[in-house]
């Protein structure tokens, strides 16, 4: 049990799980960033990822990766519908609004899902089947190492995104200073439907590379959903980088604690850490506090 | 003056509405008599719902066949059925309802869950009313001094234990590794299984898991070292998916690889594809039914069962649905003898002996309030996309 092979081996597999950890908790923070408010149907959009490329698998027989491509373009219209449905007819937004909307919206999602494609637990082989790949003696599932790829890549493009694209700069003003936006041209609420759509793809994406090796089901999404958003605290909610860390971190911990502690106290392990590292620092690792002028 | 008027109106009324009302419970009282009430809760959503659609179609199937036979002697079956949604707290308040406003005659299904079960058990002892829980946990029957009024139509976990021993001991296996979740179901085995092992003089390494875990690199890896030659999981979750693929991804693909029988779901066998190609599962006989030798005498019962649920529903049954069929059958033979007298109800279900169902022979006496016993248990494989028999006796 103590041997490097061991501690690598576990080293990947948290990782692993860390880089989905991630993916949500991006999708957490986008939608903080332009409502401030915490959107708790991202994890069903993960859910609903894996569901509707299983479906797409099973009905049509197409390959892996394009069953993938279309649950995650259905995902997204999905959540842009959402935020154009029941966020953008109310007069007053306010955070703690759309936080319960939310709810409303992640009940909605779950049940329209287990309605749709029923009940039963759904997968499908990975993008390279089940193939194992051997590095310094751990043994990893290829899904594991496309999951990393996967995971960094959609990193790389939402910093390019939000750092050189029109759009994304505008989302950035939005969410520093709506009303400053507003005022050089930029419509506030149609930022908010793109962070929904954002949000929504990041989510499908993580379900969909998560679930060849996980399976997913309709009940899946809430466990994932709350991990995200721990990832997101954990890394500083609304920072970008932060969801990285965070969630690398959080996947990491709790694949060394049920390594070699216990996998009962897993998620209890992985809990008390991110308390304690909020009563350390309130606004999470990397994040900056705000400070509101008067 | 116009008191002295109202106030016979109003008497009359009062009247009016008192006999009616006594016409109401009148009526109500005489069609009780000639139904007998049974009631069931189980999880049709939540978490056990892939459990829970299938035994709730077992116990259609199995009123609709009584009721078209004209009932139990003559008295027609009124089944009135909770979904407890996965929940304890919501199984509970079912039970509540179940006894106080339906007033069931006897409670046959507990929540699809053995921790659902297992909390409705002493509610209906204390109401004094016949259970049959159709879930797995032993507890739920015993001590049977406490569980006068509970019994169960499935295996017991010491039997399934006892019976994957004896096909260890076949195959010269001593050195085991027991992955159970972390639920009633696998805490149960866990359990049993610290009990039988000096018995069986098996090395045993126990590891666990949550039902909700996608990975289990790290179990199994202790396990590796271990040395253990069999590996058994204990689940009902999509986590022993999981399992067989990281057991072939660790190098574990050449040991005996083992599943409990609430695996035992094509579901399950299609998501792991070639991870299930060597692994075994212990089960009740129902799932294959057709290649018991003729001598069993449960055959033809397997068989018919599958023929009628095939034709109600297009699909074929799992057993899951031969387990609460088998329940409502064990409540219609309590109910022939002991009519609607919930004392001689118990009384009937305890003397129940070699009863032949679907899922094997039922025998309860009033130290074993479990039905089954090691005989109806063998060990499946999955080849050629069917469950198949392994290991008969």
């Amino acid at each position: 049990m103590d041997n490097a092979s061991t501690v690598l081996q576990l080293l990947f597999s948290g990782i692993g799980t860390g880089s989905i950890y991630a993916l949500v908790a991006v999708g957490f923070n986008v939608i903080f960033k332009s409502t401030d408010a915490i959107n708790f149907s991202q994890g069903e959009w993960v859910m609903m990822g894996g569901m509707v490329a299983a479906a797409t698998v099973t009905a049509s027989s197409s390959p892996v990766w394009l069953a993938c491509l279309f649950a995650v373009l259905v995902v997204t219209a999905v959540g842009l519908v959402s935020e154009r449905l029941v966020i953008l007819p109310i007069a007053k937004p306010t955070p703690l609004l759309i936080t319960l909307i939310s709810i409303g919206l992640a009940i909605c999602t779950k049940s329209a899902v287990m309605l749709t494609l029923g009940k039963n637990p759904a997968g499908y082989p990975g993008f390279a089947g089940d193939a194992l790949v051997t590095v310094a003696g751990a043994t990893v599932h290829s899904q594991t190492l496309w999951i990393l790829v996967i995971t960094a890549a959609f990193m790389v493009l939402a910093h390019l995104f939000f750092e050189k694209t029109v759009l994304g700069k505008a989302l950035r003003a939005a969410a520093a200073d709506r009303d400053a936006a507003a005022l050089v041209g930029i419509k506030a609420r149609s930022t908010v439907m793109w962070s929904f759509a954002i949000a929504a793809m990041a989510g499908a994406i993580a379900g969909t590379i998560i679930t060849p090796l996980t399976l997913t089901s309709y009940d899946a999404g809430t466990m994932l959903g709350f991990k995200g958003f721990s990832a997101a605290m954990l890394g500083g909610l609304g920072n970008l980088y932060g969801s990285l860390l965070g969630g690398l971190l959080l996947g990491v911990l709790e694949a060394f604690a049920s390594g070699y502690i216990s996998s009962h106290f897993k998620d209890a392990i992985a809990f008390v850490v991110l308390l304690l590292i909020l009563f350390w620092r309130p606004v999470g690792l990397i994040g900056k506090p705000v400070v509101e002028k008067v | 003056m116009s008191g002295a008027f109202a106030k016979p109106h109003i008497r009359a009324r009062i009247a009016g509405a008192a006999l009616a009302i006594m016409a109401a419970t009148g009526a109500g009282t005489a069609s009780a008599e000639e139904t007998i009430k049974i009631g069931s809760i189980l999880s049709v959503t939540g978490p056990a719902a892939f459990l829970g659609e299938d035994m709730k179609a077992g116990m259609e199937i199995a009123v609709e066949e009584i009721n078209a036979a004209g009932g139990i002697n003559g008295r027609k079956v009124d089944w009135v059925f909770y979904d407890a949604e996965s929940q304890t707290q919501k199984a509970m308040s079912a039970t509540r309802r179940l006894l106080t406003q339906d007033r069931v005659d006897m409670i046959v299904g507990g929540g699809s869950m053995s921790g659902i079960a297992l909390a409705m058990a002493p509610m209906a002892e204390q109401a004094k009313v016949p259970f049959i829980s159709t879930e797995g946990a032993m507890n739920i029957v015993q001590p049977v001094s406490e569980r006068k009024w509970a019994f169960k139509s499935t295996v017991d976990d010491d039997s399934v234990l006892d019976r994957i021993a004896d096909y260890l001991a076949k195959k010269d296996i001593k050195k085991v590794a027991l992955l159970a979740d972390s639920s009633g179901f696998g805490q149960s085995a866990t359990e049993q299984m610290k009990l039988l092992a000096p018995k069986r003089q098996l090395d045993v390494t126990y590891e666990a898991f949550n039902p909700a875990d996608t990975d289990m690199t790290a179990q199994l890896t202790r396990i590796r070292d271990s040395g253990a030659q069999a590996i058994i999981c204990w689940t009902v979750t999509p986590a022993g998916v999981v399992f067989l693929k990281q057991a072939q991804q660790l190098g574990l693909g050449d040991r005996t690889l083992i599943h409990s029988y609430g695996f035992v779901s094509q579901r399950y066998m299609e998501l792991a594809g070639d991870a299930a190609k060597n692994l075994l599962l212990v089960s009740v006989k129902f799932p294959v039914g057709d290649q018991l030798p003729d001598s069993d005498p449960l055959k033809p019962r397997v068989q018919e069962l599958i023929q009628k649920f095939q034709k109600r529903y297009g699909r074929p049954p799992n057993q899951y649905v031969a387990q609460t069929y088998d329940a409502i059958q064990l409540a219609r033979l309590a109910v022939e003898k002991g009519g609607k007298d919930k004392a001689k109800l118990r009384d009937a279900l305890e003397a129940i002996a070699g009863y032949n169902g679907t899922g094997g022979t039922f025998t309860f006496t009033p130290a074993r309030h479990s039905g089954l016993s090691k005989d109806d248990i063998v060990m499946l494989d999955w080849k050629n996309g069917r469950f198949n028999l392994a290991d008969y006796r």
